[in-house]
């Protein structure tokens, strides 16, 4: 599993594959020329809109931002957080209150909640003159090119290929043999259909290994326990769980410890939760995905930034650049411990101007 | 002869109403029997010991969250705050539990009396909430859930904290006589609470605020009392409920009281105790508990497709309350 160690090699040299386009003029040595600019009060207002800072997920989201805020030499504090608790209508009303509070003179980034709220939000952003990323929530008509520059990027995160990876693992650690079946999401959410998909597709390069049963257990840990205890009385042996997410990982590993399993039928989870990754460590479990919210969080901010002062032409750029998905990586039990060491104990370092450089495949 | 009429009145009239008595009274024991029948037709598989034993493990934390609000029920009030309860009491309990020393077998175990007085402080307040401030008991346990929800979240911020002690554990996988020790401690607390409704005063208080509150009242009960005093049972059995359910999943978190409401308002309606209160009890959310089990265990086994499972316990759970309800006696539903 070399994935993981090469790409933290790819972060550590700070390799600037993709950085920054065409946009000559702009290597390292010129960077040390914006950092008086940052913390020019004079500099565009930073702001990160999302959901809150209680789930782990947004939580990580806004530390990086602050890790970005960091990086130019200013407060981390000087980040402003617009909180829409899950509301659209307040994600939008904050934006625009923001931007009449500045002038135009902001860079955004934004979850904008919902697929509908996308447009309106980007529409406020451009009408004032300032520059915004989005990511997850926008709707499929909706693209960075029609706005010119101001509508900087867009990322999402597709589950289809992690998932077919991570479902990979636990098929060989079965020996690429015997029972499996799967706990799903909340069967209409999108990530729940692709985590799906995505081991659908692995399964068809493994003819020995059957798929019994395929159920949805609403991404709660409570609900996998009790479908697991079911799928055992229905099936008997069973040599493979494949989970939706971590937290439905853990249910189902608790019905198996009901029933003194665990570690004879292997469990994979999504999410690259710590207790996962500790779980894949101890043998309880032999995969997980992380979507790296954290780098999400600095680096979606720094493409806003970065446009906002004119270090680059969003419009310059090609079209997988300003629409594209997100990193994800794959954990299993031969890199646990190195992802453990690198993104849990400690944060790595990211170059936050290596704006496409730790992304897997664009669109 | 003036007696003996009283009496026979007293009794019912003979014939067909005993016999009607009779139906209603065992009539959500042949449902769950009929339900079983079902299943082990359809999948000899669903009748063995051990799959008793899952349907045994995924019941017992519901189990002690539905006979908690049993007794609200009996009283004719509502508490919906189970679910912010559950999660308050299993995350104070796995702090306390991990801060103590983290295994059973020291000072930890003081985490599980703590727990339990946290659910019936929660429960305290909410019963202070509806009777001080004179709230409908719905909007001031469904508003106190929120709080505990709330609490749970500030608590833990999003994280879960995993409880890893083998002893504790031992609730899931030591097993006397094919079943988990889990299943013998709901026991208990089903003969508990069963002592408390037809042994103590309380008990019977509660059906005498349930049947007729005026009365009650005019016969000189403190109904504020009683009311506070069950709001409390309800919260201890909750966090009872919020211990087990930690112990069969081994994390504590703000999710762990999800679904509590739905499972154990559902069962308690299915059990046959009436919403307006004076009718039911343990006995009913016993067998209301496992027929809702039965049925999430049942259609799985025979594989069911998950996109009909839904509306399927959603149809059942309305065959089974029509058919162990007593709906005779009642003119109106409101």
């Amino acid at each position: 599993m070399s994935f993981i160690k090469a790409h933290i090699e790819t972060l550590a040299t700070s390799r600037r594959n993709f950085l920054l386009g065409s946009a000559a003029g702009l290597g390292a040595t010129a960077l040390p020329g914006f950092r008086p600019a940052l913390a020019d009060a004079h500099g565009p207002t930073m702001a990160w809109s999302y959901r809150n800072r209680s789930n782990p997920y947004w939580n990580a989201i806004a530390s990086g931002g602050e890790a970005f805020v960091k990086s130019l030499g200013a407060d981390p504090e000087e980040l402003v957080h617009l909180i829409n608790e899950g509301s659209s209508e307040k994600s939008l009303a904050d934006v625009v209150a923001l931007l009449a509070k500045t002038n135009g003179n902001l860079a955004l980034a934004i979850d904008a909640n919902d697929g509908p709220n996308g447009r309106p939000v980007v529409e406020a952003v451009a009408e004032a003159g300032g520059y915004v990323c989005t990511i997850w929530n926008k709707t499929a008509d909706l693209h960075p090119w029609d706005f010119g520059d101001n509508y900087v990027a867009h990322a999402s995160w597709s589950s289809v290929d992690p998932a077919d990876k991570s479902a990979r693992i636990v098929f060989d650690a079965m020996g690429g043999k015997g029972r499996v079946v799967g706990l799903g999401g909340i069967a209409s959410n999108p990530p729940a259909i692709e985590r799906q998909q995505g081991m659908m597709n692995a399964l068809k390069d493994y003819p020995d290994i059957e798929l019994l049963d395929y159920q949805p257990a609403n991404w709660d840990t409570q609900k996998a326990a009790e479908v697991m205890g079911s799928f055992l009385t229905r099936f008997g042996d069973i040599d493979g769980v494949i989970c939706a997410s971590d937290t439905m990982a853990f249910g189902a590993l608790e019905a198996l410890r009901g029933e003194g399993l665990v570690g004879q039928t292997k469990v994979g989870g999504y999410d690259g939760t710590k207790q996962a990754v500790e779980l894949i460590l101890k043998g309880e479990m032999s995969t997980t995905v992380d979507t790296n919210p954290f780098w999400a969080g600095g680096a979606l901010l720094s493409l806003a930034w970065h446009a906002a002062i004119g270090a680059f032409k969003p419009s310059e750029e090609p079209q997988e650049h300003r629409e594209f998905f997100g990193p994800s990586i794959i954990i299993s039990e031969a890199d646990a411990a190195d992802f453990k060491a690198n993104y849990i104990d400690s944060t790595p370092e990211y170059d936050w101007t290596d704006f496409w450089g730790p992304t897997t495949p664009a669109l | 002869m003036a007696l003996s009429d009283t009496t026979s009145s007293l009794a019912g009239a003979p014939g067909s109403g005993i016999y009607r008595e009779a139906i209603v009274k065992w009539a959500p024991l042949l449902v769950l029997l009929v339900l079983i029948a079902f299943f082990a037709i359809m999948e000899p598989r669903f009748l063995s010991v051990r799959n008793f034993a899952r349907i045994g493990i995924s019941s017992a934390p519901a189990l002690m969250v539905a006979i908690g609000v049993t007794f609200i029920i009996i009283m004719g009030s509502i508490d919906l705050s189970m679910e912010g309860t559950v999660s308050v009491s299993a995350i104070l309990f796995a702090f306390a539990f991990l801060a103590l020393g983290g295994t059973l077998a020291s000072w930890a175990w003081l985490a599980v009396p703590m727990a339990l007085i946290a659910g019936g402080f929660i429960g305290f307040l909410n019963g202070l909430i509806h009777i001080k401030l004179k709230i409908p008991s719905f909007m001031a346990s469904l508003a106190m859930g929120f709080v505990g929800t709330g609490f749970a979240l500030l608590l833990t911020g999003g994280d879960r904290i995993r409880i890893e002690d083998e002893l504790f554990r031992s609730l899931l996988t030591v097993r006397w006589l094919n079943f988990p020790i889990m299943c013998y401690v709901a026991l208990l607390f089903v003969l508990i609470a069963w002592f408390i409704q037809s042994r103590t005063t309380l008990g019977r208080n509660f059906y005498a605020v349930g049947g007729g509150e005026e009365l009650a009242h005019a016969s000189g009960l403190n109904v504020n009392r009683v009311r506070l005093m069950g709001f409390m049972l309800a919260g201890i059995f909750y966090a009872v409920g919020a211990l087990l359910a930690v112990g069969r999943i081994g994390i504590a978190e703000t999710a762990t009281g999800n679904n509590f409401m739905f499972v154990s308002i559902t069962s308690v309606v299915v059990g046959g105790t009436a919403l307006w209160g004076g009718i039911g009890g343990v006995w009913n959310t016993v067998v209301g508990v496992l027929i809702v089990n039965v049925i999430n265990n049942g259609m799985v086994v025979i594989g069911l497709p998950g996109w009909l499972q839904d509306g399927v316990l959603g149809l059942l759970v309305i065959a089974a309350v029509v058919l162990s309800t007593d709906r005779k006696s009642v003119s109106f539903v409101k």
